[in-house]
């Protein structure tokens, strides 16, 4: 089954509408797998695994918007590809570990096809846009029968490939927050070959004040069954000046704070050894390119 | 539904067809309607052999290089793609289908068909492409025989004489 390449049958559901999505999630909960790009849903289904009912969102006019506004934020549609997301400038100047994230992703193909949100929906831990979503901050909006909540990318990734959506629901938007002045934000990723999923990745932002951080998030992948937080590290530099000695130790603390364990793409020793040398480059990245 | 009756345009022609909905774009290309220029390699969106250009949905004149294999077929209903037949004009090839004929950028042959669609999707996004962009661009095509110099090499031939035809007009 899982060389033939060829999908098992299913019912296929093509909604019109976000309101008409959402009715056919209540009716059919669990047992539908929603798609937008199909780059992931797809590979999933040529090794097999299917649900009895696939919603594609293609038909659903109005949900490939990218919108940035300076005192709102970023606004990304469901259906906005990677590539649209990559071609924006706002997104570039704005949210450059987002940016980087969207623009690194899958082959320039793939990223034609794929969406920004179905990247995060799919809380692989070493999907890129997640990394990037949970160092930048922001939210997912979902549109369930009850209406629309929003949840914080904080809480979002429950444990490996599940989100706080609930099977009722459909994910319509990705919010990110407008940046402050000052802020730096990057990303970094370790793959044998571009189109490969990441061995590693880190995703920072920092809000500074002069030299001091105020505030830092610090995001890391593919070391834990989920996108993680890194709070030592975070701690370390909450309200410190960013030094040479600084970043040593924050380097130091890294590999203490992630769970990594031996897969097809590198070892559990390999990331360890790595994490806190990728955690210190996107550091510097990050604060040189402010 | 479990098939979808669908008009799908390729290289300008209209078919209108029925597709079982879990069947690929790939699959109702070359097995239902038999038209084998567009190559299967991986069928799970790492080759790009079974690249092919959507025309619409995309700014006028920049058509969007997707893979065949990672598309339901059932949702295509009112698009239009073109394959590598379909590049010729009035039977003259594209001049990245000649360039890379004539540098000898095909060898087996196999991703030819993808890497002349997405070479020229490109240059239509890009006229004026680097070699470095146009590597990058390839990234998602595998050829397992030039080692990519004389793909890339056809890229940049074709991007300077499609400029040079650009001017004289």
């Amino acid at each position: 089954m899982s060389s033939s390449r060829i999908m098992p049958e299913f019912e296929l559901l093509l909604p019109q509408s976000v309101s008409e999505a959402v009715k056919l999630l209540a009716k059919y909960k669990n047992k539908v797998s929603v798609m937008s790009g199909g780059t992931d849903v797809i590979v999933s289904m040529t090794k097999g695994i299917v649900t009895p009912y696939v919603m594609s969102l293609a038909e659903i006019p109005k949900l490939d918007y990218v919108t940035y506004n300076a005192k709102t934020g970023l606004r990304i549609g469901a259906m906005a590809t990677l590539q649209q997301v990559a071609d924006t400038p706002e997104v570039r100047k704005n949210y450059p570990a987002l940016w980087k994230s969207a623009s690194i992703n899958g082959t320039p193909q793939t990223r034609n096809m794929g969406t920004v949100v179905g990247n995060i929906l799919r809380a692989s831990p070493s999907g890129d846009c997640c990394c990037a979503l949970l160092a930048t901050g922001g939210s997912v909006v979902l549109q369930g029968p009850n209406g629309k909540r929003e949840v914080s990318i904080d809480k979002f990734f429950v444990s490996y490939r599940v989100t706080a959506r609930k099977s009722v629901e459909l994910a319509i938007e990705v919010k990110l927050p407008p940046l402050p002045k000052g802020t730096c934000n990057a990303f970094a990723r370790m793959t044998r070959t571009t189109l490969d999923l990441c061995k590693i990745n880190a995703a920072v932002r920092l809000d500074m004040a002069g030299k001091t951080c105020k505030e830092a998030r610090l995001a890391i992948g593919a070391v834990a069954p989920v996108t993680l937080r890194l709070s030592k590290s975070e701690a370390l530099l909450r309200g410190s000046a960013i030094t040479d000695d600084l970043l040593q130790k924050v380097a130091a603390t890294v590999p203490t704070e992630i769970k990594p364990i031996d897969d097809v793409r590198s070892t559990a020793e390999y990331r360890r050894a790595v994490s806190g040398v990728l955690v210190r480059r996107v550091i510097e990245e990050a604060c040189q390119a402010r | 539904m479990k098939t979808r009756a669908i008009t799908l345009t390729i290289n300008g022609e209209e078919y209108n067809i029925t597709v079982p909905a879990h069947h690929t774009l790939l699959q109702v290309i070359r097995d239902q309607l038999n038209l084998t220029d567009v190559k299967y390699g991986c069928g799970r969106g790492e080759c790009g052999a079974c690249t092919v250009l959507l025309d619409e949905g995309t700014k006028k004149g920049k058509r969007k290089a997707i893979l065949a294999c990672m598309v339901l077929a059932a949702t295509m209903d009112g698009k239009s793609i073109t394959t590598a037949a379909g590049l010729e004009k009035d039977g003259k090839l594209h001049p990245v289908q000649e360039a890379m004929g004539e540098v000898s950028a095909i060898q087996c042959g196999y991703c030819s068909p993808g890497v002349a669609l997405k070479g020229v999707s490109i240059l239509e996004k890009n006229p004026k492409a680097t070699e470095q962009e146009i590597r990058r661009e390839l990234e998602g095509n595998i050829c397992r025989c030039t080692g990519y110099v004389k793909i890339v090499e056809a890229m940049e031939l074709a991007r300077d004489r499609m400029a040079a035809a650009g001017k004289s007009k």
